[in-house]
């Protein structure tokens, strides 16, 4: 029923000659929510509008939906819905209006497309605004009625191209929940863009992070978080966290300390890595604060920030950089204090040391 | 409130100021009305002079109002895709088309005239039809529309609007006249207006394009002042006035609310 998009061998170089996105293959499954994540500039909405008919893949680039060559086909004819950050909303018709666009343009007749505009408006809870204009609707409210105008049309696949930007951090929050329910409701296949990594794990069945127009990694979020597979997933999904250390014989050393029980695939090379140089990421969980007799390193607290359900301390002396660690709520730490801490082996993703030829 | 000398002189030089502006205005129409401007208002007053005006020169005002009508809808249909254009595909070329398409109102309008005449003069049918007239017209307004238009276009999104029309399944001309057209309405209004008030009071570039059969209401207006009495010219200035501003009106009014439409903020109380 849902829709299969497969890309193969798609890459984009701009007129001016700049390579937006190399070659890639990527396929997503009828039904699926994958999310293209990155930050700006990496490619991720350049696949978007590919997948949309708004930018079309270089010679030998081939797109297909449920194996039907739409390469070449304008948006106009491939039936998707697209979701904008600025909404795209018709700023000359009322809600209603914006939503029956789309029904009006494939000559849905007008008892039926009322009928359906209705229906739409009820399930994003907006019918109470069906006659209002545009600019008299807040942010939250115009995204959904452009979702419930992208959907009225029941497309193919749905695109949604960074669509809770422009929204304050707690209507995202909300709105994201309320999009991730919706996806679920309709069944349909959705490309989702965003630089939010949490908006990425909430909503993504796969998750491909993109990096300077190459996809770094495509996994579950689960893989995402747990198994990052280069330094620059882990960086960016937020294991911020460095430090460097020694394999020897399968076992990881820093400084005087061995730890035994870490994971340290390789992925670049298809093979475990029991020797050389490392490099370490990991979270704020990578390191917890501890008494002096189990202690690994003692640092000194340059900076404390209190979070809530956790305080965050910013740590020097461990390693070349500051590192973040959390510790309770309820601790009493003050900047300038010591701080003895352990390693959470299982807790630390181990890549090769990049040498200084590479 | 106790106002000093202050408040009360800047009163009376912004009084003074507007009867400068005002007093030759109320003069210039009480003239056409008065039975004989130089034996004053005591010789009473009269629509006579109106109506001599109408009777004269109702041909010139029809011809006028008529070239108005036809200049605007030249000026529509040319003006609203090159504005698109413009704002849709900038490009250096389309930049230099757009300095180009400027230049009749930056050279004088006699200097237009005497090219249009100098090209075309000796196309006799077409040189003495008002349709020679419009084409000055056109030259001179087209510019005006344009930049109204263009304006309202750029301040849009309209990549963004056709991208939302075109998922949607609509083709361009859909999106052209279902989407553009009425989001850049404010634009165009605006712009046809000036073309209209333009057009309807254009005077130096038509004055060297007309003929005696192909006389516009401004046109006349110099012929009356120049060969008739006082009281004749100022009932035609009294006419002229009444035409154009009804439009100097709606201009401003619709100025006005452009200005007026305020954007919503979104705030954190936001709870959609």
């Amino acid at each position: 029923m849902s829709t299969q998009i497969r890309l193969r061998n798609c890459a984009k170089t701009f007129a001016d000659g700049t390579r937006a996105l190399a070659p890639f293959d990527l396929t997503i499954e009828g039904g699926e929510t994958i999310v293209l994540l990155g930050p700006s500039g990496c490619g991720k909405t350049t696949i978007l509008r590919m997948i949309a008919g708004l930018e079309f893949p270089d010679a030998g680039g081939v797109i297909s939906f449920d194996g039907d060559d739409v390469t070449r086909q304008s948006i106009e004819k491939r039936r998707v819905g697209m979701v904008f950050q600025s909404y795209a909303l018709f700023p000359n018709m009322t809600v209603a209006e914006n939503v029956a666009y789309g029904l009006k343009v494939h000559g849905v007749p007008s008892a039926e497309r009322d009928a359906r505009v209705d229906a739409m408006l009820e399930m994003m809870h907006i019918d109470m605004l069906a006659d209002r204009r545009i600019d008299q609707l807040s942010g939250g409210q115009r995204q959904r009625v452009a979702l419930a105008r992208a959907i009225a049309v029941q497309p193919r696949v749905l695109l949604l191209d960074e669509p809770l930007t422009a929204l304050d951090a707690k209507l995202r929050v909300r709105l994201r929940t309320e999009i991730n329910a919706l996806l679920r409701k309709l069944g349909i296949t959705a490309v989702y863009v965003t630089h939010d990594q949490e908006e990425a794990m909430a909503l993504g069945d796969r998750i491909v992070v993109m990096q300077k127009g190459e996809i770094a990694q495509i996994g579950t979020p689960r893989e995402i978080y747990r198994k990052p597979q280069n330094p620059f997933v882990a960086d960016f999904v937020g294991a911020a966290n460095r430090m460097t250390g020694q394999m020897r014989d399968g076992r990881l050393h820093i400084g005087a300390h061995v730890f035994d029980a870490v994971d340290a695939f390789d992925p670049r090379h298809g093979a475990i890595l029991d020797q050389g140089a490392v490099e370490l990421y990991f979270r704020a969980d990578g390191l917890s604060p501890c008494d002096l007799d189990e202690a690994h390193f003692t640092g000194r607290v340059e900076a404390v920030s209190y979070l809530g359900e956790r305080l965050r301390l910013t740590v020097s002396g461990i390693g070349s950089q500051a590192v973040t660690i959390d510790t309770h709520a309820d601790d009493v730490i003050e900047a300038g204090a010591d701080v003895h801490c352990r390693v959470n082996a299982d807790r630390l993703t181990v890549f090769p040391a990049v040498t200084a030829q590479s | 409130m106790r106002r000093d000398w202050k408040f009360y002189s800047q009163l009376g030089l912004t009084i003074v100021l507007c009867l400068f502006i005002v007093v030759p205005v109320v003069m210039s129409a009480l003239a056409g009305v008065t039975v004989n401007v130089f034996k004053g208002l005591s010789s009473g007053l009269t629509l006579r002079w109106v109506f001599e005006v109408w009777d004269l020169y109702a041909q010139s005002i029809l011809l006028s109002l008529g070239i108005a009508m036809a200049c605007l809808v030249v000026t529509l249909v040319a003006g609203v895709p090159l504005a698109y254009v413009l704002v849709r595909r900038p490009s250096r070329m389309m930049r230099l088309f757009e300095e180009l398409l400027t230049l009749p109102v930056a050279i004088p309008g006699l200097a237009l005239a005497l090219a249009l005449l100098i090209t075309y003069g000796g196309v006799s049918g077409y040189r003495s039809s008002w349709l020679f007239i419009l084409t000055g017209h056109v030259l001179f307004t087209l510019p005006f529309m344009v930049r109204s238009v263009a304006a309202v276009m750029a301040a849009m999104d309209m990549k963004m609007l056709e991208e939302g029309a075109a998922s949607l399944g609509a083709g361009f001309w859909r999106r052209f006249f279902g989407v553009i057209v009425p989001n850049a309405k404010p634009g165009i209004l605006a712009g046809a207006l000036m073309v209209v008030t333009l057009s309807i009071g254009e005077f130096n570039l038509t004055w060297m394009l007309h003929t005696p059969l192909t006389k516009t209401l401004p046109v006349g207006l110099a012929d009356a002042y120049a060969s008739m009495r006082l009281e004749i010219g100022s009932a035609y200035t009294l006419i002229f006035f009444v035409l154009i501003m009804p439009l100097l009106i709606a201009m401003q009014a619709l100025a006005d609310r452009g200005k007026r439409a305020s954007r919503r903020i979104d705030t954190a109380e936001d709870t959609l």
